[in-house]
């Protein structure tokens, strides 16, 4: 029955109401079926926030909008691009010159380094945040011991205080730099030794390669890393909240929960998305036609060169000192803080928590590769120019904040619930936002944000996979659904896993959705950590925190060092 | 005819790669079409199967319309086997779970027994419990024979069935394909660039050539070259 409706539809389409053949390559017969109308179904679910946003840009100002651009914009322009700036160059020389070092030389340690400098990354940079403080403040770690042990009595605060926007810039560079160093690595190490060997034998040294080709050539890569990088810190609630440097994400929550002004808060996400697309063209234009890897299959792994006497030691030193304040100081003073305060924490409450943040990461995690398969398998089969586009929308979701696919997906949900108000009001129900109050809204928005890391990991499969085993079951005489259990799904089946890991482990981090889309009385590790630290009980935030690093480094462990082991 | 492919047209991103494909092949018949690379032949192929929709134009096998202006049958109820270049042997089944593959309406028992007598018809039956990847190119070229012959299909399709085998091996698998098939009766397309293993194996030979002064390769028989015959036959 539901196929003869499908063919009714579908030769409506093709051949029109009289039958005559529309010559419109979408519609064509092979473009109706349960896949391209699922794939348009999530792929609207995914715009519909974001474009909802957009449209708003256009209406009438609200009252305090004026208000809004004449006192906060120009700040928070202001703010936004010094962040931008300084964390940009930071993080490209950080992670550029310890990709270089771990990849092209053998110093003490090069083995470790070369995953452990990722580790940073578990550690979500409101956490560094407010360890740094906690360390940092006048009952910290640090100003303690130079009182009690170096009788330092009279400490300028000022040297200790890092809540401002220097502070702000150290925290999102220590934390975010493995962006850049991660990309910029497996490219040196896998597509450059030629090059790099080329230039040694002609006669550079070492700072003279990094500059003038290591820089160069990894530029395509290095682009890509820093568009990621900003795109975090355009992202985060957490940091500049707590360091008091007010960005748009705090603006928007500030107008939203502060001001009750909707409107404004949507005015100031499009002005964010603004700011986004034009990161993402110049990201396209800087990059140019450059592409990531040779076209060649035959490389090889660059050979690595020993480092003798201090450059040996200066080399080590440097690594060690990126690792330490990156990982093993902040993990180190969250362990000593859990320790202190675990039994105080660990209540009942505590578990109730943790299985919150269990099930919505879990469910969040499956939601999105639900959509990713769906979308990625129907765009590798139909490799036409919407099928494209289709797959470009699909990882819009990545590089909008948090706080702006909140707005987006909150002013969707309401008007969904006023259509259904009269149907509640017939159920008896209280509330009349009952979907906009939900889980349900959370776990949507989780996945229309890391739909893309789920997408990312089945495409880069189904792309080496190919499509003639498809095609082959299709000619045995198995359907598209059929196919896909049996032959599609096995063969992605490691991406699906991994996929699934990720984009786990970015829901159990995520900060700003949470904070503002969970239901009342629902928190998770993460907005329970930032809520202790907000409250000044960061001793107390140590044991949530301790749990979300764990489980992140984890994973970057099996990921980075198990798997690639593995693949070698 | 068996086979009646009338006027196929089938247009990739506005380059037209086949123009007014007119083709008949008897039943039991080895076709070949030979053309250079790019030619459009393997889209002959994927027409054929259903893998690519044609613009225009129609396809009938056996009495069953595959396309044509108003009708299109998926690939999975055609019943055409093919062997694709690259055997397409799926790796995570055994070389038998492989050829039971396309048995989905047989029972078990039945399903078995075809695989078996199936493996004993290209000589890999102490195989069956193997995966792919374990096997030899020439030994997966047989597998991927004999999976697609195991449904009785009504048509066979090969693509480039050499092209990944060593020179020296060709000779033999050659000859060996030729008489498999030819004891299985069923009708096959076999698209080549090579001129020895066209003329090893099939029975009629078809050229396919760009008619039209582009850049591009196609087919591109337009009309008037129809006319002249630029379909040869030998």
């Amino acid at each position: 029955m539901k196929c003869r409706i499908l063919d009714g539809v579908r030769h409506f389409l093709i051949y029109g109401k009289r039958g005559v053949l529309l010559n419109v390559s979408l519609f064509s017969s092979k473009y109706i079926n349960i896949w391209s109308i699922l794939t348009v179904g999530i792929v609207l679910t995914v715009i519909a926030p974001n474009f909802v946003i957009l449209l708003q840009f256009f209406t009438e100002p609200a009252d305090q909008w004026d208000h809004i651009r004449q006192y906060l914009l120009p700040d928070l322009l202001k703010n936004t691009g010094l962040l931008l700036l300084f964390i940009g160059t930071i993080t490209i020389f950080l992670g550029t010159s310890l990709a270089w070092l771990v990849t092209a030389y053998h110093f003490p340690g090069n083995r470790f380094f070369k995953w452990g400098l990722i580790l940073p990354l578990a550690i979500p940079p409101y956490i560094g945040g407010y360890t740094y403080h906690g360390m940092l403040n006048y009952t910290g770690v640090i100003q303690t011991t130079l009182r009690d042990t170096f009788g330092m009595e009279d400490l300028d605060q000022n040297y200790f205080d890092i809540l401002n926007l220097p502070g702000a810039v150290f925290i999102f560079t220590l934390f975010l730099y493995p962006y850049i160093y991660t990309m910029t690595q497996t490219y040196l190490e896998t597509q450059s030794a030629s090059l790099i060997e080329n230039a040694r034998l002609l006669g550079k040294n070492g700072t003279n390669i990094y500059l003038s080709v290591v820089l160069p050539i990894s530029r395509a890569v290095i682009i890509g890393g820093t568009s990621l990088v900003l795109l975090e810190v355009l992202n985060d609630y957490g940091v500049v909240q707590y360091f008091g440097v007010p960005t748009f994400t705090t603006a928007i929550f500030q107008t939203w929960f502060g001001m009750n002004d909707l409107a404004s808060a949507i005015k100031l996400s499009a002005t964010v998305m603004f700011i986004i697309a034009v990161l993402l063209i110049g990201e396209r234009i800087l990059r140019g036609r450059k592409q990531y890897s040779h076209t060649t299959s035959r490389v090889h792994p660059l050979q690595r060169k020993r480092l003798t006497g201090w450059k040996k030691w200066s080399a080590f030193l440097y690594c060690l000192m990126v690792f330490s304040l990156g990982f093993m100081i902040p993990g180190l003073q969250l362990l000593s803080w859990m320790l202190l305060t675990y039994e105080k924490v660990a209540t009942a409450e505590f578990w109730v928590l943790l299985s919150n943040s269990l099930i919505a990461a879990l469910s969040g995690a499956a939601m999105i590769m639900t959509g990713a398969l769906i979308i990625a398998n129907f765009t590798r089969l139909h490799k036409s120019l919407p099928a494209k586009a289709l797959s470009k929308i699909t990882i819009l979701g990545y590089s909008i904040p948090g706080a702006v696919i909140a707005v987006g997906i909150s002013t969707v949900f309401i008007y969904i619930d006023n259509l259904l108000a009269a149907l509640y009001e017939n159920l008896d129900m209280d509330g009349t936002l009952f979907l906009s109050t939900s889980l349900l809204i959370l776990i949507m928005a989780y996945a229309i944000r890391f739909l893309a890391i789920g997408f990312n990991a089945i495409d880069a499969e189904f792309d080496k996979a190919g499509t003639s085993f498809h095609e082959a079951s299709r000619l045995l005489g198995k359907g598209s659904v059929s196919t896909f259990f049996k032959v599609d799904l096995p063969m992605v089946k490691g991406a699906v896993i991994s996929g699934f890991i990720l984009s786990f482990i970015e829901i159990l981090k995520e900060l700003p959705l949470t904070l503002i889309l969970r239901p009342f009385n629902f928190d998770t590790l993460s907005t329970k950590a930032y809520q202790y630290a907000s409250d000044e009980q960061i001793q107390e935030a140590a044991l949530p925190s301790l749990l979300i690093i764990s489980l992140s480094a984890l994973a970057i462990y099996f990921f980075y060092y198990v798997l690639k082991k593995e693949r070698n | 005819m068996f086979v009646a492919v009338e006027n196929l047209c089938f247009r990739y991103r506005n380059q037209e790669v086949i123009d007014q494909l007119s083709l008949e092949i008897q039943k039991g018949e080895i076709l070949s079409i030979l053309g250079s690379s790019g030619s459009g032949k393997s889209t002959v192929l994927r027409l054929l199967s259903g893998l690519e929709t044609p613009n225009k134009g129609s396809i009938t096998v056996a009495g069953r319309t595959f396309a044509d202006e108003r009708h299109f049958l998926p690939p999975e109820k055609r019943n055409i086997g093919m062997v694709f270049q690259d055997y397409a042997l799926f790796p995570h089944m055994t070389i038998r779970k492989n050829i039971e593959f396309g048995l989905g309406s047989l029972s078990k028992k039945e399903r078995k027994n075809r695989a078996e007598e199936m493996l004993r018809l290209v000589r890999m039956d102490t195989y069956k419990n193997r995966y792919p990847h374990e096997l030899s190119g020439g030994q997966q070229q047989r597998i991927a024979l004999a999976r697609a012959l195991a449904p009785g299909p009504s048509l066979l399709l090969l693509d480039e069935p050499f092209s990944s085998l060593d020179a020296d091996l060709q000779i033999n698998i050659r000859n060996e394909l030729h008489d498999i098939i030819k004891q299985t009766e069923t009708t096959t397309v076999f698209v080549t660039h090579d001129r020895e293993d066209a003329k090893a194996i099939a029975d009629r030979i078809v050229t396919m050539r760009d008619g039209a002064a582009h850049d591009w390769d196609s087919i591109c028989m337009t009309t008037e070259h129809q006319k002249e015959k630029t379909l040869q036959y030998s």
